[in-house]
């Protein structure tokens, strides 16, 4: 089978995949609603107004008002770019450093490997989200703070990934035929083992979009993240969480948002996964 | 297996020593553990003073062999806000955060068991379908979120449950009642995971031959499905319950603080945000120390199922 009749018949799996597909349209959504969000807001997110403290939802004021008569509709909707910007960033460091370790220790192998690998079970051993909290709470907090320190302690998995990708990959036949040509390392890595493992590694890189905006919003609810007046889903959740008993919108809408875009990259990373399973590629 | 076992435990030196040389930098980057137990107001020489008198004006390799030596007799070091020490403050939270995970872990088995096992009999079928939405629902949703929406529904508007604290020993009511809203919130998270876990083991082991051995002998489905399938599709769960032990413990650390549970999660929290670092320290040792345990343990009891593993 040729790459492009692959191609496509793995692009038709996942379109028949309808979780997928509702999955796809919910993060282009998110995505839309970040561009769009100056022209959408009805209000300025950071807009105090002392005459309209803590209304529930209406017209005016789709998701409430809070403590501060701060629109909530405004900042959940400001809050899709803090959530695409965080789960975007942490993605990133986290494949820069524990792709590339994972790499190097499974193609060179030795006592490199070893120490990365010992590395990793050492970050494994602590879990991560609190490690994330004993260094954000370290560096005192803050955005970028919190996205370093969820990257620094959660690189551990995607370099096990990589790294069992690669060792698979390095006793493969094509790999072997390659070397036996007298193709460069250069090119054994870049033609033949990079683009072969990129297929698990971005399944794992999608369903880790969730888990990242998750722990970022729980950090900072903890007051470790973004720091108020930003309208980052988990400050907002923390700000509504005293007024639970009489004013249930504040925290509600941005975790409801919360829900509804971590729910969007799981059905897309499912989605995936399914399409890009080889034992689906045997059968067809 | 006693070579597996002692090299098993062979390994685990060098990771507790990473996690020890992680933690130890940890206090490092924080800031001078001095100032923040005085103030910004205090004369240079009481600083000096009690640099020398705590041993931080040794070099740093210095420090961390004398803190090590002081952790391997069981001292953790006093807490800089409270002045406790910190193996004490550690000793009273413990146990209400392992009540918690456990009766978590029970609810997850709860619901996700009898999920996984329907999804398997009637693969594909509207039931399974429901059945895995309803499963990734609760992945999707953050823990402190969840936790209020919860305080919200169960506390404000219905008052069936209490939304705060705990209410006494878990076999009392009132006890009992006070950790349904915060299991749950920790327990009902991982339900997609466990489901599918069982869900796919089911459904390999459902075409195996002693199972339709078993079938042909005339035995009751419900015989067959729970004493023959479910029984071996349960041996991955034991893995996965002990890989997932660092999220359970996470998710514990935001559980506590939304429902004022006074276990280590929330001591941590507020630890950290006193900046009391002894006391985050010794948590996170303490938590690493128990997650390296219940790995040693899943390993060594796979060991013991399958002795193809103690050969490798």
């Amino acid at each position: 089978m040729d790459k492009q009749a692959i191609k496509s018949r793995r692009l038709r799996r996942f379109i028949k995949n309808r979780l997928a597909v509702i999955g796809l349209a919910i993060v282009a959504l998110i995505v839309l609603l970040a561009i769009l969000a100056p022209v959408i807001a009805p209000y300025n997110p950071l807009q105090h107004d002392y005459d309209e403290l803590l209304l529930s939802p209406s017209f005016e004021h789709l998701m409430g008002t809070d403590d501060l008569g701060r629109d909530i509709f405004s900042r959940v909707l400001y809050g899709t770019r803090y959530a695409l910007l965080i789960g975007v960033a942490v993605v990133v460091l986290e494949l820069l450093i524990g792709a590339s370790l994972g790499f190097i220790a499974g193609y060179f192998g030795g006592g490199l490997e070893t120490v990365i690998m010992r590395g990793v079970d050492t970050v494994l051993a602590i879990p991560t989200l609190i490690l994330a909290i004993a260094i954000a709470g370290a560096f005192g907090g803050g955005l970028w703070v919190m996205i370093i320190a969820i990257a620094v302690a959660g690189w551990g998995e995607f370099t096990r990934l990589v790294r069992a990708q690669v060792l698979s990959l390095k006793e493969l036949t094509y790999v072997e035929a390659a070397r036996a040509i007298g193709a460069g390392q250069a090119r054994i890595i870049f033609n033949h083992i990079v683009p072969n493992s990129m297929g698990p590694v971005l399944v794992y890189t999608t369903l880790y979009m969730p888990t990242a905006i998750l722990w970022s919003a729980a950090l900072s609810f903890l007051g470790l993240g973004a720091q108020p007046p930003t309208p980052e889903w988990g400050a907002i959740i923390a700000d509504g969480r005293a007024f639970i008993s009489y004013a249930w919108w504040i925290a509600t809408f941005p975790g409801l948002a919360i829900m509804v875009t971590t729910l969007g990259f799981n059905f897309v990373g499912d989605g995936l996964r399914d399409a890009l399973d080889p034992k689906f590629e045997r059968r067809a | 297996m006693l070579t597996y076992i002692i090299r098993r435990l062979l390994i685990t030196i060098p990771v507790l020593l990473g996690v020890t040389l992680i933690i130890f930098s940890l206090m490092h980057v924080s800031g001078d553990p001095v100032r923040l137990m005085f103030g910004p107001n205090v004369p240079k020489e009481k600083i000096v003073q009690k640099r020398i008198e705590l041993g931080l004006d040794k070099p740093l390799v210095v420090q961390y062999f004398s803190w090590i030596t002081r952790l391997a007799k069981g001292d953790l070091g006093r807490s800089i806000h409270v002045q406790d020490r910190v193996s004490a403050l550690i000793k009273a939270r413990i146990g209400p955060t392992l009540e918690l995970t456990i009766i978590a872990i029970i609810f997850t088995l709860i619901f996700s068991i009898p999920i996984g096992v329907i999804s398997a009999v009637k693969p594909y079928t509207v039931i399974d379908n429901v059945g895995r939405i309803f499963a990734m629902f609760w992945v999707s949703m953050p823990y402190f979120w969840l936790g209020l929406v919860f305080m919200i529904l169960f506390g404000v508007k219905l008052h069936w449950l209490p939304i705060s604290g705990r209410g006494g020993f878990l076999w009392t009511v009132e006890g009992f009642r006070h950790v349904l809203l915060p299991a749950l919130t920790l327990g009902l998270p991982p339900l997609a995971l466990f489901m599918r876990l069982i869900r796919s083991s089911m459904l390999e082991i459902i075409n195996e031959d002693y199972v339709r051995t078993a079938r042909s002998k005339g035995l009751r489905e419900g015989t067959v499905i729970f004493r023959h399938a479910l029984r071996n599709a349960l041996i991955p769960v034991v893995t996965l319950l002990g890989l997932r032990l660092p999220w359970l413990f996470g998710g514990a650390v935001i559980t506590e603080t939304v429902f004022a549970w006074p276990g280590m999660g929330r001591l941590l929290v507020e630890a950290v945000t006193q900046r009391d670092y002894p006391v985050v320290q010794g948590i996170v040792l303490i938590l690493a120390i128990l997650v390296i345990l219940s790995n040693l343990l899943t390993d060594l009891a796979y060991a013991y199922v399958d002795p193809r593993i103690r050969y490798e």
